[in-house]
């Protein structure tokens, strides 16, 4: 099966999405994505950092050290309240553009 | 505001920043591995992220920079002539744009100097710089929108020790702690000891004068100085870095409250004639506009009109110019009928400027082409690093990079030659001191700007070429060529024009005869003459000199000749606006000048209302009829009696000003010059003129002066210009020969082959030589043509300025041409010589 590619925008709302229940390091934002999506979405370094960057300077993350499960000293990145705030409003958004569409694709 | 924050705290600890994000791909990369993913380019990867900051273009640049250096290293001879044209094209600019910066943008450093207005009065039929000191004074008792209000007289005295008489700034004695001036040594004057008119004499002696006449001698202060004969106390020295509000280096000021002390009679201080009279300047209150002050001095006019309906204006209003900069010196005490000329300050500086950049086009033209010329040396590197992946935009941001440190250098070594430049003429024009030339930031940030802008003209071009590997960069170097021949024969021209009109100037007749004539002003006025008194005295005078031997004729007028008052109308004739320079003289005035009547009889006495015209005016105004008898108004109806030779007593160097003469009236002679035509030598008669002078009225000082020397003075500035042009086109005319001795010598070598083959099937020396000037023969054509055509109309500019020629005077363009030709012929015939000297089996035996 082709690997899905994602706009940028959905993958900015997906990794705002599995901070929500903690501080995760790159390589496990890309997993539980993966894993989350039954497999479908694939999350390649060359987006998932960009993105990270992204999302830093706008200060919707911070970075901290922490230790891996290999026994590796990484950054961990943590939602703070801006990104919190953020990950709302994007999902409300989200929501309502996607039952605008559903309703588009049901009625047409 | 918060992600600005971060991304300033990004580029400070970029370097950690960029550890960690590695730290990150790395951790990554190893448990990808587990799983056995495809990697990326770890190196590219990174990159990409680091976009997200938005600073790589940082790191590209100081990449490119440091290649830029290292390769302008590599070529020293190639930097140092590129930074030296450079240097050359943009000190010129900053230099002009360092005087335009001191008289127009920098403000004065005196106290808050954004408050200060000065004010002159302004009428629909007339305008003057000078107000008469009882109509300051009222306005100073008045104004609610003035905090303070500032006037200045300047009166000749004499002064003991000192040859000629000097100019006095008579102040009003809030002057100095006013404009926050602080003293040299002692104190400067002070409004509640120098306020009142009875107060004791007191004298502020300016640094200058202080050094020239005292030698700088600390216990004058407190000591005894006489002006007009008059005792004074010397009370203190005022620094040289003091404007005093006048261009001027000031001698003394002494408090305005004591100038009829020091001038005996004088009623300046409540005389509205406004013969004399004060310049204003006004300090605006806290919060108020310029436009308020304006207002109310408008009604408070209108108010003071009513007691003083004659002397006070119609409509008259007190417009204000921004007093804190040097500008607002320069319209010094000029008066007239009818609307004010324009300034004549802009179209100078206008003028200088595009010959400054016209200096600036040659040397970005020749620099242009030797970076076209290294851009084909270098075709080599260029094509090795698309080889290896540059981009067409990476390769000429890099070419670009190295053109702008070019251009950084040229800026600073510019700032450099520009105050050097600009100190040396204003040492050699005796520009007061506190003028300083030395660069603030607005002439720093112009000669970066210069040299961005010089960048794009110089390095754009070539850049192109060489990032799309073209090889044949022939139409652009033949562009380059064209223009600076055009820039440079356009300074030629110039330079030949103003050569030309000082040589006029000198060597022609001006219309009158001054070589033989002085002039003697009593300053009668000053002493408060009224006009019957000053009839007696000009009788018993004129007859006195009269008998003199060696005078052969005298005669009296409000403007002398090559003098400094000058009267200007604008004249409604037959619904023409015309603007006329005017004199009043008497019936003796045009034979003591040697101004030929041409038709028409002379003035005569009891004819209050008969003009004489200039045959300059007569030719323009009338071109097909007979002026005499015509009539115009000036207030009155005036009738044209006669016409006299065009002579061009006030502006010498303006061939299209014209003269009307009115006759002197005795309302007049209390301002009235005398003027003596001597027989013999002049200087010889100067002595007994003065004492003369000085027998009718030993109170008064009169001034003698040799209208030669007067003539002189006004030509010096002529001399600089045409002067200072002469070297700009000369190191125009320079830079474009050495251009074109670079383009040539590189066809040259570039063609040797074929050069070789051609005398190796038997060429001549002169076909050859065409062959190898061909490609540079139109170019130079059509910058000529070019560079004539924009002279004719940059010269217009200069029409009055010439003394009298055309501005499309033949000789100075032939000239000028004539030199340009010569010596581009050399440049180009040089090089040219060793395409002569190809050995034909060794140009082959080459390849």
């Amino acid at each position: 099966m082709p690997k899905t590619e994602m706009p940028s925008g959905a993958l900015v709302l997906l990794i705002l999405r599995v901070l929500r229940s903690g501080a995760l390091h790159g390589y496990a934002i890309a997993q539980r994505i993966h894993v989350l999506s039954s497999e479908v979405l694939h999350v390649e370094e060359g987006s998932l950092y960009p993105a990270l960057q992204k999302i830093l300077l706008k200060g919707w993350v911070t970075a901290e050290w922490g230790i891996s499960e290999t026994n590796r000293k990484v950054r961990f990145y943590r939602l703070t309240p801006a990104g919190r705030k953020q990950l709302e409003a994007e999902l409300s958004e989200y929501g309502r553009v996607n039952e605008a569409i559903q309703s588009v694709l049901r009625t047409a | 505001m918060n992600q600005l924050f971060r991304r300033l705290r990004y580029l400070l600890h970029r370097r950690r920043f960029d550890r960690e994000l590695a730290g990150d791909l790395d951790f990554h990369r190893e448990m990808a591995q587990r799983t056995g993913a495809p990697l990326g380019n770890a190196l590219q990867l990174r990159e990409q992220a680091r976009d997200a900051w938005g600073w790589t273009w940082i790191d590209r640049f100081s990449q490119d920079l440091r290649y830029a250096a290292r390769m302008l290293r590599k070529s020293p001879g190639f930097t140092f002539a590129a930074v030296l044209m450079l240097a050359i094209g943009i000190g010129v600019n900053v230099a002009v744009f360092g005087f335009f910066d001191l008289l127009v943008l920098r403000p004065l450093h005196i106290r808050d100097p954004a408050t200060l207005l000065r004010f002159h009065r302004r009428a629909p039929d007339n305008y003057a710089f000078a107000l008469p000191y009882p109509e300051m004074a009222f306005f100073r008792e008045h104004s609610r929108t003035l905090s303070a209000v500032l006037a200045m007289n300047t009166t000749k005295l004499a002064v003991e020790g000192e040859a000629k008489q000097i100019d006095v700034d008579f102040v009003t004695a809030n002057f100095f702690t006013n404009l926050g001036a602080t003293p040299l040594l002692g104190r400067l004057l002070d409004p509640v000891r120098d306020g009142s008119p009875g107060a004791d004499p007191v004298v502020v002696l300016g640094q200058g004068f202080w050094q020239r006449h005292f030698g700088a001698d600390p216990t004058v202060v407190g000591g005894p100085i006489r002006l007009n004969g008059k005792l004074a106390t010397v009370v203190g020295v005022a620094a040289a870095e003091f404007s005093g509000l006048s261009l001027n280096a000031t001698a003394l000021w002494v408090p305005i409250a004591q100038q009829p002390y020091f001038a005996a009679g004088s009623h300046l201080l409540t005389d509205y004639s406004g013969t004399s009279g004060v310049r204003m300047w006004g300090r605006l209150q806290p919060g108020v506009a310029p436009q308020a002050a304006e207002q109310e001095l408008r009604s408070l006019a209108a108010e003071l009109r009513k007691q003083h309906p004659d002397e006070i204006w119609e409509k008259e209003g007190l417009p204000s110019d921004p007093g804190g900069f040097a500008q607002s010196m320069i319209a010094g005490n000029r008066s007239g009928t009818g609307s004010e000329g324009k300034s004549e300050l802009y179209p100078v500086i206008g003028m200088v400027a595009a010959l400054g950049l016209l200096i600036l086009a040659v040397a970005c033209g020749n620099l242009g082409s030797l970076l076209l010329a290294r851009g084909v040396a270098r075709e080599r590197e260029i094509a090795i690093r698309v080889a290896v992946g540059a981009g067409k935009g990476r390769l000429l941001r890099q070419l670009f990079t190295e053109s702008l440190l070019l251009a950084l250098l040229g800026s600073i070594a510019g700032v450099a030659v520009g105050y050097v430049v600009l100190r040396a003429l204003m040492t050699a024009t005796e520009i007061p001191v506190w003028l300083n030339p030395t660069p603030d930031w607005r002439v720093v940030a112009f000669a970066l700007a210069a040299g961005f802008a010089s960048a794009l003209l110089f390095g754009l071009t070539p850049a192109l070429q060489a990032a799309r590997q073209r090889h044949r960069a022939t139409i652009a170097r033949q562009f380059l060529v064209g223009a600076q021949v055009a820039a440079s024969c356009v300074l030629l021209i110039v330079a030949g024009l103003l050569g030309r009109a000082l040589d006029h100037a000198i060597s022609s007749n001006p219309g009158f005869e001054y070589q033989h004539v002085l002039s003697i002003d009593p300053g009668l006025a000053l002493h408060g003459y009224s006009p019957a008194r000053a009839q007696a005295y000009m009788d018993t005078l004129e007859g006195r000199l009269r008998a003199l031997r060696g005078v052969r004729s005298v005669a009296l007028t409000l403007g002398p000749p090559l003098g400094h008052r000058s009267e200007i109308a604008g004249l409604d004739i037959d619904g023409r606006a015309v603007r006329v320079q005017i004199n009043r003289v008497d019936p003796q005035f045009f034979q003591t000048m040697q101004i030929p009547l041409l038709r028409g009889r002379n003035l005569m006495p009891g004819e209050p209302r008969a003009v004489i015209v200039s045959a300059s005016l007569a030719r323009g105004v009338w071109p097909s009829q007979d002026p005499l008898g015509k009539k115009f108004s000036l207030g009155e109806d005036y009738t044209i009696v006669g016409v006299a030779g065009a002579a061009r007593l006030v502006k010498l160097e303006d061939s299209d000003s014209v003269e009307v003469y009115f006759p002197l009236a005795q309302a007049d002679l209390p301002a009235a010059s005398v003027l003596v035509r001597a027989s013999a030598a002049p200087e010889d008669l100067a002595r007994a003129v003065a004492a003369t002078a000085k027998s009718v009225d030993p109170n008064t000082f009169p001034e003698v002066e040799l209208m030669k020397t007067g003539f002189r003075q006004k030509l010096r500035g002529a001399e600089y210009s045409a002067l200072t042009v002469s070297v700009l086109g000369s190191v125009a005319d320079l830079l474009a020969c050495l251009g074109i001795v670079g383009v040539v010598a590189y066809a040259v070598s570039q063609r040797t082959r074929e050069i070789g083959i051609r005398m190796a099937l038997g060429a001549r020396p002169a076909h050859i030589l065409s062959v190898v000037l061909r490609q540079f023969s139109r170019p130079v054509a059509a910058g000529l043509l070019v560079g004539v055509v924009a002279a004719t109309a940059l010269s217009r500019l200069l029409r009055g300025q010439l003394y009298g020629i055309g501005n499309l005077d033949p000789t100075a363009y032939l000239g000028a041409i004539g030199i340009f030709a010569v010596t581009v012929a050399v440049a180009a015939l040089w090089p040219a010589r060793r395409a002569l000297r190809v050995d034909p089996m060794r140009a082959l035996r080459h390849e």
